[in-house]
């Protein structure tokens, strides 16, 4: 496909373009490219997995989320957010600072939270099992910590 | 990826350092030579613009958005599609600006509802041709327009009339908004709460038009 365009018209629309931002997409790294569809496919159980792993890990570790966001390097309010709103998309980075201090696999991570759709969906359905068995209180009961150790080895490398 | 056939048009940018016209190149590809140009010459001087953010102090929400944007995986996914079309726009031998468009979306604006339209789903200018927060001269000025003209000349070659319609990041709304004076259909929840822009047939028309 062919354009034609004047050096009179190039001239004009560069002047008043003028060194502005023209990006556009999605923010996320996610290079699964689909319609609106394709992204509805993740799943409600899968972002209550990941908000679900994230609050577990940072108790396992005793640390608030003030001292997880400063212990990660990311903004306190993101974290806040990634733990109470099941709607919320997390930015890459923060997911990959999160895995280095998590020391779990930053793709899988990102699959998990539905930033990226993952190809083998599989640790995401076993992630979600392990999520659903821990209940929501202070510390973490046996079965909350048997469940935190189901989720790590789902989501370490392999 | 190979793409050895592809179509150029002439095209001119406005070189910043001598504040004239430089002729170009608009290619309807991303070919592996603008992927070799992505890698080895956009991402380096990504991480050089991100350290200088960094000293600068200025927080991480305000770094560029696309900074994590891995252009070969997605013409990688794309290619066996034929609902996508990849531009790009070549000078001196570099890469300024790639795209990639496809045809599956429908317009929003009421009085074009559901009517096809060219989607951007992609688009992004070489770092060096963005001013970002840290005051610089750019090299190339124009890259946008052009790409926003060749996505309207596509919808058009696909019986589209022109309409087009994109995600905006958020630094670039005022280009969308202002400059190019797409209608804004505000913050779209379903895509990170980016705020949405499409262009009608008639908006489309006086943007490519000569007259000016």
């Amino acid at each position: 496909m062919q354009i034609k365009v004047t050096r009179e018209w190039c001239e004009s629309k560069a002047r008043l373009e003028a060194g502005a931002e023209i990006g556009a997409g999605i923010i996320a790294a996610d290079p699964i490219i689909g319609h609106v569809d394709e992204r509805d496919h993740a799943t409600e159980e899968s972002h209550q997995a990941f908000r679900r792993f994230v609050e577990l890990r940072r108790r396992s570790l005793g640390v608030s989320i003030e001292k997880l966001a400063e212990q990660a390097d990311v903004d306190v309010g993101e974290l806040l957010n990634i733990e109470s709103d099941a709607h919320f998309l997390p930015e890459t980075r923060t997911l990959y600072q999160l895995s280095q201090v998590f020391g779990v696999s930053h793709q899988k991570l990102m699959g998990l939270s539905g930033l990226t759709q993952p190809k083998d969906v599989s640790y995401v359905k076993e992630a979600v099992r392990y999520a659903a068995k821990s209940g929501s209180i202070e510390e973490l009961t046996p079965e909350e910590q048997a469940a935190l150790d189901g989720l790590i080895s789902v989501l370490s490398e392999k | 990826m190979n793409q050895t056939s592809f179509d150029r048009s002439r095209i001119f940018l406005v070189k910043t350092e001598i504040n004239a016209l430089v002729e170009a190149e608009l290619w309807d590809a991303i070919t592996d030579k603008n992927l070799a140009d992505w890698e080895a010459e956009w991402r380096p001087e990504t991480e050089k613009l991100l350290k200088e953010l960094n000293r600068e102090g200025i927080e991480t929400g305000l770094w560029p958005q696309s900074r994590h944007w891995d252009w070969r995986a997605k013409t990688v996914e794309i290619q066996e599609r034929i609902t996508n079309q990849c531009f790009s726009v070549v000078c001196e031998n570099q890469t300024q600006a790639m795209m990639i468009t496809e045809l599956t979306h429908r317009a929003k604006i009421e009085s074009q509802k559901n009517a096809h339209l060219v989607y951007v789903e992609f688009l992004e200018a070489a770092p060096w041709n963005r001013s970002e927060l840290i005051a610089r001269p750019t090299r190339f000025g124009g890259c946008g327009s052009i790409l926003v003209k060749a996505a309207i000349e596509y919808s058009i070659a696909e019986g589209f009339e022109g309409r087009i319609g994109l995600h905006s990041l958020p630094q670039a709304n005022d280009f969308y908004g202002n400059k190019l004076k797409m209608t804004d259909l505000g913050a779209d929840s379903r895509y990170q709460n980016l705020r949405y822009f499409e262009m009608t047939q008639e908006q489309a028309k006086r943007f490519i038009s000569e007259e000016h």
